[in-house]
């Protein structure tokens, strides 16, 4: 004895296709309902109709409409109403899905942080221009110290008088006009609301990270664990990553130049960001950049698949090893 | 439908272009030019010697298009298994897993009753399988995973009427075993298809509108 059952019906035949007995649910036409259906079937559960009919025929065989070793018989199929119904139910769970994709905060901190990378080049390039258009007409005006300052000093200037003595400069005899000093103070002033709309963002991304990888973003601080993520397309592939994979992540280009080319591996990708690397000498980046990766993946291993956060007694560990490592290699090898 | 050497269908609706193609009357009646490059079935028909007008379903039949992308093919398809308002009765189910696809094809399913755009995985069809009760005229697999002959397999049995058509698009850069070209693949997936018993009516290779890749027009 054969039990077919389907998302509509179910029913009981023997094994020459006579069938016996049928359950039909009729409640298709509410939307809501029927995605649950398909909710319950997708998940490989039974339906209340075929449960209703395993009861009454407990030695009969349960399949799934489809199943190749279906006996040939008039199952209850659904008519072409219910079918267009199952088309609206499934665009219905489609949507839903897509719907739920914005939920989902990889992605959100995906265009977080390409969107950062985008503000901070456009206000690279904007803060050299602002610099350079500035130092022509304040020839004696040096800004290495303070560029980023700058822009909020034009902001605050009148003129460029106040702005000279606001440099502390003297003025050349030859000055812009009335309305070139205007554009100059407007690209000022993007330039100053460029540099807080970062600031804002990374905020921003601090936060989502914080919470969606608390201990990655305690190890490596939340835009650095932020931006892993996003490399590796994910918290769930970044968890996968092996230690090897993480220390270089983001210096691909190098990476495959080396397998290619035989040139030196890279030693450190995004994780060179972290001051444990960067503030380090030269000859023990590799080492500590090697060490911070393997318990970084640790650290994104218990986010991804719900350990204890790290606090800072974990962190406190790894700091201290790079100490150690530090302190073990005062001084460069010798060639 | 093929003039020249452009590809046009009639447009099922009327004055929208979806992927920016060249719409043009005929006799009073709107075709959309099916772009080669953008679409790998369209490809196909332009490189096709033998089958070109039997590898697309007919009018009125039910499709499963696995790994649907954005609905540039899918637009052509549901022109001429659907038509305008669906008039033909056609069905095409659209499988993608992708989000940020489904999205373009729920937005297109919205002027295109018939067209049923799903998300889910093309390798797990118990997941979406109830969306298909009965089995299909046409099945179209373009999902480039290593496993993409294997998944083929397994849908065209599953799923295919007896004597439907199946299209396989292979993209040789997608199998995991490095044979040393593109040729030995292609003739081994062949061979696999094959051994399934399935006939291979043509084998297509896009070179020249798809990078490494080759579509097989197979019936079981």
């Amino acid at each position: 004895m054969w039990l077919w059952y389907d998302w509509r019906a179910a029913a009981v035949a023997d094994s020459d296709g006579n069938i016996l007995d049928i359950e039909i649910w009729d409640g298709w036409k509410d939307l809501d309902a029927l995605c649950s259906r398909i909710d319950i079937i997708s998940n490989n559960a039974t339906t209340p109709e075929a449960e209703r009919l395993l009861e009454r025929f407990p030695d009969s065989k349960l399949r799934i409409h489809g199943s190749a070793d279906l006996p040939q018989a008039d199952w209850p199929l659904p008519n072409h109403e219910a079918i267009e119904y199952l088309d609206k139910a499934a665009i219905l769970l489609s949507k839903r899905g897509v719907e739920a994709a914005a939920g989902d905060p990889d992605r959100r901190l995906e265009h977080l942080i390409h969107a950062s990378d985008e503000l901070r080049a456009s206000l690279l390039t904007m803060e050299s221009r602002l610099v350079e258009w500035v130092g022509l007409f304040l020839p004696e005006a040096r800004f290495e110290r303070d560029r980023a300052g700058l822009a909020v000093k034009v902001t605050a200037s009148e003129n460029l008088t106040t702005l000279a003595e606001e440099l502390n400069v003297s003025l050349p005899s030859t000055g812009p006009s009335q309305n070139e000093w205007v554009s100059l103070k407007d690209w000022a002033t993007s330039v100053r609301d460029l540099g807080s709309r970062i600031e804002l963002m990374e905020n921003v991304i601090r936060e989502l990270s914080s919470t969606h990888m608390p201990s990655l973003s305690a190890l490596l601080g939340p835009i650095l664990a932020a931006r892993l993520s996003v490399e590796a397309h994910g918290l769930m592939r970044l968890a996968r990553l092996p230690a090897g994979t993480m220390q270089i992540l983001g210096a691909e280009k190098a990476f495959f130049n080396h397998l290619k080319t035989g040139a030196p591996s890279p030693k450190h990708g995004h994780i060179f960001m972290h001051p444990w690397i960067s503030r380090s000498p030269r000859w023990v980046r590799g080492k500590i950049a090697r060490m911070v990766a393997a318990k970084a993946t640790i650290a994104a291993r218990c986010d991804a698949y719900g350990g204890t956060a790290w606090g800072s007694k974990e962190v406190d560990e790894v700091a201290k090893k790079v100490a150690i490592i530090r302190s073990e290699n005062p001084k460069p090898p010798m060639r | 439908m093929i003039d020249g050497k452009a590809i046009w269908s009639l447009n099922a609706v009327p004055k929208q272009s979806v992927y920016g193609e060249t719409l043009r009357k005929f006799r009073g009646e709107e075709y959309r030019r099916w772009d080669p490059t953008r679409s790998k079935l369209g490809a196909a028909i332009a490189r096709a010697r033998n089958s070109q007008y039997e590898l697309l379903p007919d009018e009125g039949d039910t499709c499963l298009y696995l790994g649907a992308g954005h609905g540039t093919s899918i637009s052509h398809i549901y022109d001429q298994v659907c038509g305008q308002n669906n008039v033909k009765q056609g069905r095409i189910i659209a499988i993608d897993i992708s989000t940020r696809c489904l999205r373009d094809l729920i937005h297109m399913s919205q002027s295109r009753p018939g067209l049923v755009p799903v998300l889910g995985d093309a390798r797990k069809s118990d997941k979406w399988g109830l969306m298909v009760p009965n089995k299909v005229d046409w099945i179209l697999q373009d999902v480039s995973q290593a496993d993409q002959c294997e998944i083929f397999v397994n849908m065209v049995k599953k799923f295919l009427k007896p004597e439907g058509k199946a299209l396989l698009s292979l993209k040789a850069a997608s199998e995991r075993f490095s044979k040393d070209s593109d040729k030995e693949v292609f003739t081994a997936v062949r061979e696999q298809l094959e051994s399934e018993g399935f006939t291979v009516t043509e084998q297509i290779s896009l070179h020249g509108l798809e990078d490494k890749h080759c579509l097989y027009f197979v019936r079981n």
